[in-house]
């Protein structure tokens, strides 16, 4: 961590300790931090199991297993591609390769010059206007194969 | 002169549709004044607007900006209750859908809304929850355990603090009428959350809503925010705090025992039950955890008494169903009709068919852990028995439709790189059965699979549902063995 991630981490981990004396949760702390960050590095986990009085172990446990919860940084904007059924059955593998080859990265995996980070989520609740693209907070619908490349364009 | 109101929804499946873009290209419009409502549901005919007029509401569907000025004129548009899709459906749970606006509190009342919670406020915790058992409400989440004995359970137990917990995790793709009612009447959800409350003795409620829902939690934070300033947030005199928390993007966390554990913070794994969280859930303390659906379906039968409610459906299946129509299908959208509908009679009802080009060649319902019925077998009962009896799932209501380009291998592919990638990890057959399955169906797919495989495949399944933990292990073989079962040709075709 920088120096000045490490003071937002302990700003950060103050609030939700004064938030939740008796209980506080690591989930909710966790996720703090990400919103703070971006990401929760892996050196923090030290630091938030002190301030929450658990285990390093209990702390790594909610992170591993948490797919949103991110220890590394993304890319400047966060592409998830919905897989979910009604997705599927609207052909959104076509969306996927699409996406895939325009971006040149597979699921999991960040542009060069960390344009894009592209993922792939179970179900967006946007099932009668699928298949669903969400880019950062903006979810679009009905998308196309075709329609991938001036989505992209939106974002720099 | 005064301004033209217009309603366009606000739902997220609204706005994708391209709701936010015809309030962006009329914002300068001084003559209208764009009243932002929920969503009918009817999302095919999406982005919608509509009009008051001496007939009711007038429709203009798959709007676009330049549609403004025959609006403006009352050229075209069709009444609303002369829509097929909306005009043949029973809604109760969503009759104000499309209508009001989610956040007035004032609207809410006039629908007749928190009537409900005024019924039980004059009755005892136990005529409250005798009612429900006359209603023979089961749970929609899934699981359709009665609700009334639940409710029981946690009222009986002797305890310090209890808890009401709604289970927002609509993690089953395919279904999101969680997400219509905590984004287009929140105040619906906290009705039943609080006669709830009122029933078992709870001060506390918490409603877990998943991470891929913002606008849920959104709504949700404020339309408590309203409840609280109008002073509706108590029971028997003491105050009741309702608080939203966020999920992290597990689909398990939607089992109750992993909900629990996840709002308390710690990883969202299945716990052995009993105890039953209705005894010992949250924080030790008897906690009812029921699904959005089910609380918002509570204040309907509390204000129209659960006789009325129990009048409606199938011998085991009482009251309305809410079915989500999504695929391959002309008209996607929410339903609600009395159970008891064959699933080919809702198809062809509200679905209007295929999407042009396409054929029908598999139907999944109860969302990823649901079986395939292939087109030959959909003359079966929308009801929870029948569904069991057939080894199927009605779920949480989703209905998706595959089309004739779908690939049934990569299908049933497809559900076992989920189940992997969710399964907690707790119990065995779920952990390992799940990597297994996908392992073998990419053998197959890469053509070096063999009739031994299928029957390996079969038999892991057949495992994975006796021996599991939870309903997620012991269901996820079946979309698995179902799209073998009906469509067994296309996996023998790539055997050497």
């Amino acid at each position: 961590m920088t120096v000045p991630q490490r003071s937002v981490l302990a700003s950060v981990l103050d609030r939700c300790r004064a938030k939740q004396p008796n209980q506080p949760t690591i989930l909710q702390a966790l996720l703090t931090v990400q919103e703070e960050l971006g990401h929760v590095p892996l050196d923090a986990v030290g630091q938030i199991a002190r301030t929450l009085e658990v285990t390093e172990a209990d702390v790594a446990g909610v992170l591993s297993y948490y797919p949103d919860l991110r220890t590394k940084p993304p890319g400047r904007h966060v592409i998830r591609i919905c897989m979910g059924e009604s997705c599927a059955a609207n052909h959104c593998g076509r969306v996927l390769r699409e996406l895939q080859e325009q971006l040149r990265a597979d699921v999991g995996e960040t542009t060069s010059g960390d344009r894009f980070t592209l993922e792939t989520v179970y179900c967006v609740g946007n099932c009668a206007v699928s298949p669903s693209v969400v880019i950062d907070d903006d979810l679009y619908g009905r998308i196309l194969p075709s329609q991938v490349a001036s989505l992209l364009a939106q974002y720099k | 002169m005064s301004r033209i109101r217009l309603f366009l929804p606000n739902d997220t499946s609204s706005r994708a549709a391209g709701a936010n873009q015809l309030a962006e290209a009329w914002a300068d419009r001084a003559e209208i004044e764009l009243i932002r409502t929920s969503s009918h549901g009817a999302f095919f005919l999406e982005p919608m607007i509509e009009r008051d007029t001496p007939d009711g509401r007038v429709a203009w569907f798959n709007v676009t900006p330049d549609d403004l000025p025959r609006i403006l004129a009352g050229e075209g548009g069709t009444r609303v209750d002369q829509i097929p899709f909306l005009k043949q459906q029973t809604r109760f749970t969503f009759a104000n859908f499309g209508v009001t606006q989610p956040l007035s509190l004032e609207e809410y009342r006039v629908h007749g809304g928190m009537k409900g919670l005024e019924a039980a406020g004059n009755m005892s915790p136990g005529a409250i929850i005798e009612e429900l058992r006359i209603s023979r409400l089961r749970g929609r989440g899934g699981a359709a355990f009665p609700v009334w004995t639940k409710w029981q359970v946690a009222q009986r137990a002797p305890a310090d603090r209890k808890y009401v917990v709604a289970n927002a995790d609509e993690g089953d793709a395919g279904t999101y009428c969680d997400r219509m009612v905590m984004e287009g009447e929140p105040f619906r959800l906290i009705e039943g959350m609080l006669i709830c409350a009122r029933a078992i003795g709870a001060d506390t409620g918490y409603i877990y809503c998943r991470n891929e829902y913002p606008a849920a939690a959104h709504a949700l934070q404020a339309a408590i925010q309203k409840a609280e300033e109008a002073g509706l947030l108590e029971s028997h005199g003491h105050r009741v705090r309702l608080e939203v928390v966020v999920g992290a993007g597990s689909y398990v966390v939607g089992e109750e025992t992993a909900l629990l554990e996840s709002l308390e913070g710690r990883r969202g794994i299945v716990q052995a039950r009993p105890p039953y969280p209705a005894e010992a859930g949250l924080y030790g303390r008897p906690t009812i955890v029921s699904n959005v659906l089910t609380f918002a379906t509570v204040s309907t039968i509390l204000a129209r008494g659960g006789e009325w409610y129990a009048s409606m459906g199938t011998e085991r299946s009482r009251g309305t169903v809410v079915l989500q129509i999504g695929g391959r299908v002309k008209q996607p959208g929410l339903v609600e009709i009395p159970f008891g509908a064959t699933l080919a009679e809702v198809l062809e009802r509200f679905g209007g068919g295929m999407t042009p080009g396409s054929r029908l060649k598999a139907v999944q319902v109860g969302g990823p852990l649901g079986s395939l019925f292939p087109a030959a077998k959909l003359n079966i009962q929308v009801c929870y028995d029948v569904f069991v009896k057939a080894g199927a799932i009605l779920g949480h209501g989703g209905i998706v439709v595959f089309d004739h380009e779908t690939d049934m291998v990569e299908l049933a592919r497809h559900y076992t790189v989920f189940t992997a990638e969710e399964s907690c990890g707790k119990c065995t057959p779920c952990r390992i059965g799940s990597i297994r399955s996908r392992e073998i169906l990419e053998r197959i797919q890469a053509g070096r699979g063999t009739a031994d495989d299928l029957a390996l495949l079969t038999d892991l399944g057949e495992t994975m549902k006796t021996a599991s933990l939870c309903a997620f292990g012991g269901r996820a073989p079946y979309p698995v063995l179902t799209a073998i079962e009906h469509f067994g040709e296309e996996f023998r075709r790539l055997m050497t």
